[in-house]
């Protein structure tokens, strides 16, 4: 898949200009996530990308130990985590850097800033998310 | 009731299983065996099977089983969508549907997995689902996906851990006792299976069902034709397969009191709001646990139990045969018994019906096949031997 390609391009582009820009309805203000074209909500097709600050609380995570196919530019282990964004209802996938194994707790604050992960040849801009201190 | 209700019938099945990588025959060529097995079973003619139905994107597209089985017209060859293990119960379903309709009348609903022919299934899975933001997070296999799930149902959600290892037992317990099972005649150590290493928290390897070579078939006939084969029908008494809004392919935006189940309360309300029958009725359960945490959601959904009441439900001694109240995967399970993406659990549901199980639950006549967990399209089946 192209980073540039799909409803979700202004995201990827914005991660590339230093900047987590997300979709909104211009209509009804519905956050539209996955990104697309038409909302669900009220129909409309104008959508509006809004740059969100990189802040926002833990919903979920894990810490992969294992091997997978896709993960060799990761050191082991390393802890995925679904986070939701501050000031608007989208969450994210992402990292969380993890250097002393805490686990994490749901609800936790962090912050993030922009990285990337190495995938076979490319490297897919990435938020990395860590605790506020 | 749905026109499903006892309207069809599974007369007959047929299953052969291999230890990952050692299947003698590639993926078609197993796949022939498990029909033509199926149609013995029936006592069935296999060049009159009409229809074939699929799921979890198998590679074997029905016009070219023909040769091999002497087919003699083909008139219904469909697959449900999705890349997990989600449509299996469906694929019931959409063989009723071609039957009742008319559009087929012995059709059947099969499942292939060999890896020298397919390569893995966890990566076909993810094949199927990944994208740019799930390889950034390093969200790569199926097993990762539902760690996410589970955990939030763990800690938001407060069910106790404890509560998927009595299920993982049951499995084993069910599979040690069982020929055709891959744990046959070993007892479950519990000690290695807490210390097993982890995979993806809070899943350890014990936590996670794996990959076994082969195929499954199932012949279904109208139920008036069943009652004419070789062995006893086996009814399809309700199925139900899809997604209510606020679940899905949402990158983790699933609304958020759907976010920890595994997707079936749609599915359930359906089921039992079709057939009449509520989860009192069900008599043996076969559970797809792709992993530990995931089955514990299915039978939440299921409405065999709550948040609140999951630990005094889901015990070792309620969930195994013959003594337990809801004895579930009495053949062993996706963990014990084998993983061909599933279909041994369907299997099992018939075979329990039939009197024909390793682990007999007494009398049982209604059972439960709920499909695999957590995928964005689910799908549940209920069967009876006899039609209430
Ligand atoms: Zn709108």
């Amino acid at each position: 898949m192209l980073l540039i390609d799909g409803a979700d391009a202004p995201y990827w582009n914005g991660l590339a200009d230093g900047a987590l820009m997300l979709p909104r309805c211009e209509a009804c203000g519905t956050w539209l996530w996955p990104a697309s074209d038409r909302c669900g909500s009220c129909g409309s097709i104008q959508v509006a990308w809004i740059e969100r600050a990189m802040t926002g609380t833990i919903f979920s995570w894990t810490r992969t130990w294992h091997r997978f196919g896709f993960t060799e530019a990761l050191d082991l282990p390393f802890v995925s985590i679904v986070a939701t964004v501050d000031d608007c209802d989208i969450r994210l996938l992402g990292r969380l850097d993890d250097p002393d194994q805490l686990d994490p707790q749901i609800g936790e604050a962090i912050s993030g800033r922009i990285g990337s992960t190495r995938v076979e040849n490319r490297d897919i801009p990435t938020i990395i998310w860590s605790r506020n201190a | 009731m749905t026109p499903l209700y006892g309207s069809t019938a599974v007369a007959g099945i047929g299953v052969r299983q291999y230890k990952r990588g050692t299947s003698p025959l590639p993926e078609r060529g197993v796949l022939t065996q498990a029909v033509i097995d199926a149609c013995a079973d029936a006592g069935f003619d296999p060049a009159d099977v009409d229809g074939f139905v699929s799921y979890g994107d198998d590679h074997n597209e029905p016009v070219r089983l023909m040769s091999d089985l002497g087919t003699r017209e083909l008139k219904w060859s469909s697959m449900v969508w999705g890349g997990g293990g989600g449509g299996i119960a469906g694929a019931f379903g959409l063989a009723a549907a071609a039957i009742i309709s008319g559009q087929a009348s012995a059709v059947i609903v099969f499942r292939a997995l060999v890896e020298g022919s397919s390569g893995r299934l966890s990566a076909a899975v993810m094949a199927h689902h990944l994208n740019d933001h799930m390889l950034a997070a390093g969200i790569v296999a199926p097993a990762q996906v539902c760690a996410i799930r589970a955990n939030r149902m763990y800690e938001h959600h407060g069910v106790s851990r404890a509560v998927a290892e009595e299920l993982v037992r049951a499995s084993y317990y069910h599979g040690s006792r069982n020929p055709d099972a891959v744990a046959y005649g070993r007892e479950l150590d519990l000690d290695a299976m807490r210390n097993s290493r982890w995979i993806a928290e809070p899943f350890r390897l014990f936590d996670c069902s794996r990959e076994n070579d082969g195929a499954g078939a199932f012949l279904m006939v109208s139920a008036e034709r069943a009652r004419d084969l070789k062995k006893p029908p086996v009814y399809l008494l309700g199925c139900a397969n899809g997604a209510e809004k606020g679940w899905g392919d949402l990158l983790e935006n699933d609304d958020e009191a759907l976010y920890p189940t595994a997707g079936f309360r749609p599915i359930a309300r359906r089921l039992y709001a079709d057939t009449g029958l509520s989860p009192a009725d069900i008599d043996v359960v076969q559970l797809y646990e792709n992993f530990s945490a995931q089955g514990v959601a299915s039978l939440i959904d299921h409405g065999f139990c709550t948040y609140e009441n999951v630990a005094e439900v889901i015990r070792f001694d309620n969930l195994i045969a013959p003594t337990g109240k809801l004895p579930a995967n009495t053949g062993g399970g996706n963990f014990a018994q084998g993983f061909i993406h599933g279909i041994g659990t369907a299997i099992e549901a018939v075979k329990q019906l039939r009197g024909e199980s390793a682990n007999p639950v007494p009398d049982a006549k209604i059972g439960l096949l709920a499909g695999g967990p957590g995928a964005p399209t689910v799908s549940s089946a209920i069967f009876g031997n006899i039609v209430p």
